[in-house]
């Protein structure tokens, strides 16, 4: 029998400080073995439980992409003990994942269509990984227009600062970068992420919407979506909730009967608005 | 008039009043011999209330974070668990009404099981100083003092210490502190002790209703549920049962109202009131204090005098 | 099959030598499932024990793995339990919660090896509840004072013997080479007469429930029903249904282990996010998801109830939160009563 809980044993080959603050790394995690990297195959949207040793477990959205081979990749907030033990370790440390676990962002489903990815803070991961997915030149023509809005607080917390100067330069994507604030330097969009949506306006139609964010951002975003005539239906939302075991048996991650771990964490509107509001 | 109609004609007039919004009293419970907390908002509700033999729980523990205006029916040692939250600034003097009951002693449960030989209760009455239970095909009538809890017989506190009114009689004071249970505990040599303690706790099935039970544990995070630093072993282990007792009583010194409420509490008949009155006698020996006595008297812990024993800071 | 009383020690002696036998064993008033080494420990005069034997394949504690791990190395060694084990004298309805418990640790995609293994390693060998207590309605969840789902072998007690019925292979090859004698034409009939006059004096109506639950989220109910909760676990650490855990790492230098442990729904700490966050952030909530997921949930992931009526959080609630009343309660919904 396949041991759900055993980690797969991987080493840390870059702790990269991600942002302005100190408070997000990126972490570049590589197979130890070879038949691990070929097995461990997974979609965008899906997580893994990462495990540092002595300290525990915790689960982090796949920030890589499918398309990029050889490593995984994490942004991480420092927030409780295996996060910060995680912030603390040195390249080169052992470390183990599970998973990769979850739904993921149903990719199936989004092809043929136009999509709007809308990224709030650090839940910007996972939507690194669908956009990189997206587009990638084997996948791209899968899809139709992309647009992607992505808002931070200032300009120092925008994640992934390489491959969003990249793909302004792409005529294949419209990148919408924001900030909360104005503030010096910074001669883009200022407005949350919200406003910007309803400014941005991208038509519904033969559309979905993908957002991922804090509860605020996605308080405030999903009526906008509403407003330009998206149906519950088309859009769809990455659910965060504290997890244990990522394969549907602890018993604490449920919205009402379904596990974030295992039935999500991407729900469509229509699907949470029959669920009670327990995330 | 029965103590119980006195309550209940309190609760109604005072939610009728509207001087409070909730009234927290006992329910007659689903099962003989048990209670249940009642929460009672309507005046016409105060019917349900009652007082008897079975009210044992401390409504004390629910009297934390509550804003409203509250009337509580409190016992004895509930009114010592009152003063002590009211002098650690956990509950508000002002927005409570104390409908005190002096308190002959609840019965003890687990005493009246092993009465009943493997039989399960199906009936019990008290009739004056008489308890008698029925199993399903025995009876047997028995002295009530017999199977009071402990911490009922060695109570000293039966007249609530503070109160707005009085339902019924006070009861006859006691004389001071009976810790015979505890003297033979501290009679043990140490290594005795350890194991008795040890076996005892191998049941702990860390479900913390001790805790929760008790008034006096209101910690916004327990220490066993503190994740930086962990400072205690989550698994049910007797090692970390033991250290999570050890630390709750340690942390109760000077503040524990005696009350038995953890012991009652516990689903597997831990004998905790050991600790909790051993800590108790330890307080009193050295510092001649008892908890929630006087709401005037500073804790003790929170006060230092040049002649206090410190004996206890250094192992001699 | 018959076992007689006089020779039932003698019968686990045997035992002990080839399984682990998990016996109810008497300790102060209490009844608890624990490991045997000689017949005469067991004591079937029960009602059931405090807690239930379902910590005997999930634990309350339990390693799952160890790991050493130094320099570029990670060495893990996964602790699977894969003694063969009896639970001898076992009630029905704590048998029925461990096929509650299959549906939960054998999923289509993920399978538990460690609940599984010390499943599939297990005889379960029932005992019949001539007497069930006043606080037991089993009949009332599918089950029944001599239900037989889960169990392997049901023992019906006929006064000085045992009637042992034979519910599943497992259960039939556990016998061979037992060398029992048959039962005779009277044993059986005292048997089924047993059966007949067990008498369950508790039933609990649960039509409509789930129904009513599939809409009741919001229903002011659960503002009052929750008000006498404690918040702890004794509810959900005495069910056999309930099976809810922690995972942690317990370590020392570069070696640790890996450690799951029983957790319950009815703490704080259980859901609260790393960001302060509680998506069930008081007493309410909690206390609705335990019901919910008994009642709903459950029956919505797996077709059953998650309750087998064993009546142990009515006995062991320290405020006597009576779950027949919370689900006449819930039933009747609305306002305070």
């Amino acid at each position: 029998m396949n041991n759900p809980y055993l980690p797969i044993p991987v080493r840390l080959t870059k702790n990269f400080i991600e942002t302005e603050d100190r408070l997000i790394h990126t972490f570049t995690l590589q197979f130890l073995k070879e038949e691990d990297e070929n097995s461990f195959s997974y979609m965008p949207g899906q997580f893994v439980e990462i495990c540092v040793f002595g300290k525990g477990e915790a689960p982090f959205g796949i920030a890589s992409s499918p398309t990029e081979s050889g490593f995984l990749k994490f942004s991480v907030a420092k927030v409780g003990v295996v996060t910060t033990a995680l912030h603390a370790m040195q390249e080169g440390s052992i470390l183990g994942v599970r998973g990769p676990m979850g739904n993921g962002s149903a990719v199936e489903k989004l092809k043929g269509k136009n999509l709007v990815i809308i990224g709030g803070g650090f839940a910007f991961t996972t939507l690194r990984s669908l956009i990189t997915y997206i587009l990638h030149p084997g996948h791209r023509g899968d899809f139709g227009e992309l647009t992607v809005i992505y808002g931070a607080r200032n300009p120092g917390l925008l994640l992934y600062k390489e491959e969003l100067a990249e793909w302004e330069k792409r005529s294949d994507i419209n990148l919408v970068c924001t900030i909360d604030v104005p503030c010096e330097g910074w001669n883009k969009r200022v407005g949350f992420v919200p406003t910007c949506t309803k400014e941005v306006a991208p038509c519904s139609d033969n559309t979905y919407a993908i957002v991922c964010g804090p509860p605020v951002m996605i308080k405030f975003t999903t009526p906008v979506l509403e407003e330009l005539g998206f149906s519950p239906g088309q859009v769809f939302l990455s659910l965060e909730n504290k997890m244990k075991c990522g394969i549907g048996m602890c018993g604490r991650c449920n919205v009402g009967g379904k596990y974030v771990c295992k039935d999500g964490p991407v729900f469509t509107k229509e699907e949470l608005d029959r669920l009670p509001p327990e995330y | 008039m029965q103590v119980a109609s006195l309550i209940q004609d309190a609760a109604k007039r005072l939610l009728a009043e509207g001087q409070v919004e909730l009234v927290l009293g006992f329910s007659e419970g689903s099962l003989p011999l048990r209670s249940t907390p009642g929460f009672v908002r309507r005046p016409e509700d105060a019917v349900k209330l009652i007082w008897d033999h079975t009210c044992e729980n401390n409504l004390a523990v629910y009297l934390l974070k509550r804003k409203s205006k509250t009337a509580i029916v409190a016992k004895g040692c509930d009114t010592r668990a009152i003063v002590t939250l009211i002098q650690e600034n956990q509950v508000d003097r002002n927005n409570l009404y104390i409908i005190g009951v002096p308190c002959t002693g609840m019965i003890d449960r687990r005493k009246v099981e092993a009465l009943l030989e493997g039989q399960e209760l199906m009936a019990a009455r008290v009739d004056h100083d008489q308890l008698t239970v029925e199993g399903k095909d025995l009876e047997k009538t028995v002295p009530l003092a017999e199977v009071l809890h402990d911490t009922c017989k060695a109570c000293t506190c039966p007249n609530p210490v503070i109160y707005d009114e009085l339902a019924g009689e006070r009861v006859p004071e006691k004389p001071a502190g009976d810790f015979n249970g505890i003297e033979a505990f501290e009679a043990m040599m140490a290594g005795e002790r350890k194991a008795y303690l040890a076996e005892e706790l191998s049941r702990c099935i860390r479900c913390y209703a001790c805790r929760q039970a008790c008034p006096l544990c209101y910690c916004e995070e327990c220490f066993v549920d503190c994740s930086t630093p962990q400072w205690i072993g989550k698994a049910a282990r007797t090692e970390d049962n033991l250290l999570f007792q050890a630390v709750r009583v340690f942390h109760l010194a000077g503040r524990c109202a005696d009350c038995g409420a953890c012991e009652r509490a516990c689903p597997v008949g831990l004998k905790l009131s050991l600790l909790t009155r051993k800590m108790v006698k330890e307080v009193k020996d050295l510092f001649d204090y008892e908890a929630g006595l006087d709401l005037e008297r500073k804790p003790v812990l929170t006060t230092f005098a040049v002649n206090d024993p410190q004996a206890f800071l250094v192992k001699e | 099959m018959i076992i007689k009383k006089s020779e039932l020690s003698s019968f686990l002696d045997k035992l002990t030598g080839q399984y682990q036998v998990l016996a109810p064993v008497k300790k102060g008033l209490e009844f608890y499932f624990q490991p045997i080494s000689s017949g005469v420990q067991a004591d079937l005069s029960y009602s059931n024990s405090v807690t239930a034997p379902k910590g005997i394949l999930f634990p309350q504690s339990e390693t799952l793995f160890n790991y050493d791990v130094q320099g570029e190395t990670a060495d893990m060694q996964e602790c699977l339990d894969t003694g063969k084990k009896v639970i001898f004298g076992l009630r029905p309805c704590d048998a029925k919660s461990l096929v509650l418990l299959d549906k939960v640790f054998h999923g289509e995609k993920y399978q538990d090896p460690y609940y599984l293994s010390r499943r599939a390693n297990t005889v379960l060998v029932g005992l019949g509840c001539g007497e069930p207590r006043g606080t037991c309605f089993c009949a009332s969840l599918d089950g029944g004072p001599f239900g037989t789902e889960g169990l392997d072998l049901l023992l019906v007690d006929i006064g000085d013997k045992y009637v042992v019925e034979v519910v599943s292979e497992k259960g039939a090859s556990f016998l061979t080479g037992a060398s029992l004698p048959l039962a005779g034409k009277d044993d059986r009939a005292a048997a089924a007469k047993a059966k007949e006059t067990a008498f369950q004096a508790c039933t609990i109506n649960l039509e409509g429930l789930k129904e009513k639950m599939d809409v009741n989220y919001d229903d002011p109910v659960w503002g009052f029903l929750h008000e006498k909760c404690l918040g702890c676990g004794a509810c959900t650490y005495s069910c056999p249904t309930c099976h809810c855990f922690d995972i942690l790492d317990e370590v020392k230098d570069s070696t640790g282990c890996r450690v799951r442990n029983w957790d319950a729904c009815m703490f704080p700490l259980f859901t609260l996010h790393g960001s302060g966050h509680n998506p069930r952030p008081t007493g309410k909530e909690r206390f609705r998801q335990r019901f919910m997921h008994k009642f709903k949930y459950f029956v919505d992931n797996y077709g059953a109830f998650a309750c087998v009526g064993c009546g142990r959080c009515i006995l062991n609630c320290p405020v006597n939160i009576d779950i027949r009343q919370v689900l006449a309660d819930i039933k009747a919904g609305g306002d305070e009563k």
